[in-house]
């Protein structure tokens, strides 16, 4: 469903500063796969998805999603297939619309936008069913404008429109680390209802362990700009949390004793 | 009280002449709102589009041309030329205000080669604005209704426009162009038309207002800006900016509100080579308010903009 093929991404090539971002990292994920990305800060977890995204252009290798490559595809070309929750809340929708507006947004995602009216009472009618799920109180709220809601309240919103459409692929980036413990909770099982619900190919990148071992079928550590280990099955079903610290662990007795 | 007398009658006399040009040059505050609130692409081309646009449909109108094609052609040539400003901010990463400093200052030469001349005179040549069924041709009255039904139609134009999935979409660039792009929309098409509609309609004012003065200057467009900037403070202080129709009615507004202030200014005895001051202050005035009002604390940007 997804394949990425020895993707490779220097940033400042030949500079001072010169950093690889990704190095020859390879990932597939199949039909329905939900795989949790873990990893240290600057272990190429954020480039993997703007990789994906289109936000970042690869310098080799190729990106396929479903068959299609996309590896020269601009962002807004590949939205057609993917859908994707930011860690910060701001980013994911338009404050200075309403509620109504973003949900519309997302809803072409997928197709052309035409000279006809927007929201209409069929639309507007299905948007309120969806943000019911919720439980926000949100399905009341369709004319407010976004940059009224809270934090949580937007970040669930950016969730609601991402699953709305299903995107071939979904991408959540740390997309609960910006919220209270209960908010995140709560947009956290909402993901999940939704990804199940909807059979969702998904890659969330995470810090959290316990979501790592709690959710999605499939662990991979990404480690300087490669995928550094991979658990599937069986071996993933009994993975503890105190396992993938130890993976976190031996990385970085390896990395003192490189220095 | 004889004085205040004398001001308050010369200030009416002026109401319908300042009337039918206010109306005229809202469509100037127009093409300075839309990229401004709906882009957030603060953007300076109209003071270049809007002479070119009278420039354009001076020279047609001498040669005999229809006011007509005078107009549809002041149209196309401020389309293009806020499709190439918003095309120089997009692809050589210029900031939107240097992108159109560099496009005014080269519409300037443009608008010479255009007319061969620094003025132009189309007085006695058919305009728009003898046309009309109402009144006596090339009166303010005839003005204010045709170009006030113009202003109507646009209006109710841009506010469909805006409701339509593509103009939700245009109004996400502007909102969060990341976002937009996340959601499918082409970033660069949305603001190179928004931005060519935007200075289209700055064109469509400085070609009306050849049609109603008579006569095309290449320094028409001096300090226009501004002036349209003040109108649209004054005009969102009294529409609000809270909904599309809020937001589209403002330039309108505040167009006729602004004109007939400086004309009760300079009935008032205001020598008019202080008006810019007066203007520019003015404007300073509303974009520092909300920065007066929260005290010295710094607090975020008020304004987000394109870097």
């Amino acid at each position: 469903m997804l394949e990425i093929k020895s993707a490779r991404k220097i940033f400042f090539r030949g500079q001072a500063d010169e950093k690889i971002a990704l190095d020859g990292l390879s990932l597939s994920l199949k039909t329905g796969d939900f795989g949790v990305v873990i990893g240290s800060n600057g272990a190429g977890k954020s480039s993997m998805l703007n990789a994906i995204s289109g936000a970042l252009i690869l310098d080799t290798g190729k990106v396929q999603i479903n068959e299609t490559d996309v590896t020269g595809m601009p962002v807004y070309k590949r939205a057609a297939k993917l859908a994707r929750v930011f860690q910060d809340p701001m980013k994911g929708t338009a404050a200075s619309m309403t509620v109504a507006e973003n949900m519309l947004l997302a809803d072409l995602r997928s197709q052309k936008r035409r000279l006809r009216q927007g929201l209409n009472a069929t639309r507007l009618a299905a948007y309120k069913e969806r943000l019911e799920l919720l439980g926000l109180g949100l399905e009341n709220r369709l004319d407010t404008r976004v940059e009224l809601l809270s934090g949580g309240q937007r970040q669930s919103l950016s969730l609601i429109m991402a699953v709305g459409g299903e995107p071939e692929l979904l991408l959540l980036d740390e997309h609960t680390a910006a919220l209270d413990p209960r908010t995140a909770d709560i947009v956290m099982k909402a993901t999940i209802r939704a990804v199940e619900a909807l059979k969702l190919t998904t890659l969330m990148v995470t810090h959290n362990m316990q979501h790592a071992v709690d959710y999605g079928n499939r662990i991979i550590m990404l480690d300087a700009g490669k995928v550094r280990l991979e658990i599937t099955g069986e071996e993933k079903e009994q993975t503890t949390v105190a396992d993938l610290i130890g993976h976190f662990a031996v990385k970085s007795d390896r990395m003192l004793l490189a220095s | 009280m004889a004085m205040i007398q004398d001001i308050f009658s010369s200030f009416v006399a002026l109401v319908p002449v300042t009337l039918a040009q206010s109306l005229i040059l809202a469509f100037v505050v127009l093409g300075i709102m839309i990229p401004f609130r709906m882009l957030s692409f603060p953007d300076l081309t109209s003071e270049g589009a809007f002479p070119l646009g009278g420039c354009v449909a001076g020279v047609l109108l001498a040669a005999g041309q229809s006011p007509l094609t005078a107009i549809a052609a002041a149209l196309i040539a401020g389309f293009a030329a806020g499709c190439c400003t918003a095309y120089i901010h997009l692809r050589f990463r210029i900031h939107t205000l240097l992108a159109g400093i560099l496009m005014m200052t080269m519409l300037y030469s443009i608008n010479l080669r255009i007319m061969g001349r620094s003025n132009l005179s189309v007085f006695g040549m058919p305009s728009l604005f003898q046309w009309s069924p109402f009144g006596q041709p090339g009166f303010p009255s005839t003005k204010i209704v045709i170009a006030g039904a113009l202003g109507l139609l646009v209006l109710i134009l841009l506010y469909l426009f805006f409701k339509t999935e593509r103009g939700t979409g245009i109004r996400a660039v502007g909102a969060n162009p990341d976002m937009a792009e996340a959601q499918g929309i082409n970033v660069w098409t949305a603001t190179i038309g928004g931005v060519g509609l935007a200075s289209a309609f700055s064109a469509l004012s400085g070609s009306l207002m050849v049609q109603s003065q008579g006569f095309a200057d290449v320094n028409m467009g001096l300090g226009i800006l501004i002036n349209g900037l003040a109108a649209l403070m004054i005009g969102e202080a009294i529409t609000g900016k809270q909904t599309v129709l809020r937001q589209l009615a403002a330039p309108f507004v505040g167009a006729v509100v602004y004109y007939q202030l400086v004309s009760l200014c300079l009935a008032a005895g205001m020598p008019p080579p202080d008006l810019k001051l007066a203007t520019g202050m003015f404007v300073l005035l509303m974009l520092a308010l909300p920065s007066l009002k929260r005290g010295r604390a710094p607090g975020a940007a008020r304004e987000v903009m394109r870097e």
